[in-house]
């Protein structure tokens, strides 16, 4: 009797343990579960937010045709021929790394109007220009960039781009500088075409960036 | 013999409930780097980028090429830091 007493005693206990143990299991998957949740909605918050910080997108860049430059404008080719500068008579050649093209306009040791032509270098790509561009600039020289527009699936001369209307604020000497820069596909070689002139200046020379601009020709 | 065997049951039934709740609580930082990967590929690949980007290349200022992206002029296009 005593013995009976005492399984009956255990056998409960073990019930009740093993009862616990599966409940225990069970909270923890749903508990697990719901863990999830608020982390697939925080990953769903950071997309949004990711969305959120996105450039206003193309209206940037509707000014964008394609086309020749004016008549009296000067043109330069890039070494190598990849590419074609089309630059008002009004600027002049500028110092700028070894195979690449620079025509600007300075005021006093400012520049106000800056047009560059360099071959496509590092991992520039059509698709992901507007990230590389404004990673570059605060990766190189510009303490902050901020993206205006991005336009992808531009017809140039010669080839397809992508372009970005973004300003930066440079580390040396803070200028304020807004710019247009594209990076081109042609045929047989890429590059990218910057136009910038301080962002105070826009108003004035930005129509003339914007015809460099349109008027580039890639081979 | 049989009580050991209720015995054995009991110590069971409390090996699976520590079980239970160590599996748990192992699986639950697992759910957190599922969420997280977007944002480490993401700089992984900036990082790469940066890396790739300071080898070779056109020389730029630290070469002598006195261009003028940084001395405070624009940026120019280069591909390279």
């Amino acid at each position: 009797m005593r013995i009976q007493r005492h399984r009956a005693l255990i056998a409960g206990a073990a019930t009740v343990i093993a009862a616990g143990a599966i409940a225990a299991s069970v909270a923890f998957a749903s508990g697990s579960g719901a863990t999830g949740s608020p982390g697939s909605a925080a990953a769903h918050s950071r997309v949004a937010a990711a969305a959120g910080s996105r450039p206003a997108g193309r209206a940037a860049l509707n000014w964008f045709r394609a086309g020749p430059a004016p008549a009296d404008w000067h043109q330069v080719t890039l070494p190598g021929g990849g590419a074609v500068l089309s630059y008002p008579p009004s600027l002049s050649p500028m110092t700028g790394d070894k195979g690449t093209v620079s025509e600007g306009f300075t005021r006093s040791g400012r520049v106000l109007v800056y047009l560059n032509v360099t071959p496509r270098q590092g991992d520039e790509t059509l698709s992901g220009w507007a990230h590389f561009r404004v990673g570059h600039l605060t990766d190189d020289d510009a303490s902050s960039a901020r993206l205006d527009g991005a336009a992808g699936g531009l017809r140039f001369r010669g080839g397809p781009g992508s372009c970005v209307v973004d300003d930066y604020v440079t580390r040396v000497h803070a200028n304020h500088y807004r710019e247009i820069a594209c990076f081109v596909r042609g045929a047989h070689a890429s590059s990218v075409v910057v136009a910038a002139t301080p962002a105070a200046d826009w108003a004035r020379y930005g129509s003339l960036l914007e015809r460099a601009v349109d008027s580039y020709a890639v081979r | 013999m049989t009580s050991r065997r209720l015995i054995a049951i009991l110590f069971g039934a409390v090996i699976a409930l520590v079980t239970a709740c160590g599996g748990g609580s192992s699986s639950a930082p697992a759910s957190h780097p599922s969420s997280s990967p977007p944002h480490s590929s993401s700089s992984a690949s900036t990082g790469a980028a940066a890396k790739q980007k300071s080898s070779g290349g056109i020389p730029q200022n630290g070469g002598g090429d006195h261009d003028s992206d940084n001395n405070g002029g624009p940026s120019d296009g280069d591909g390279n830091i």
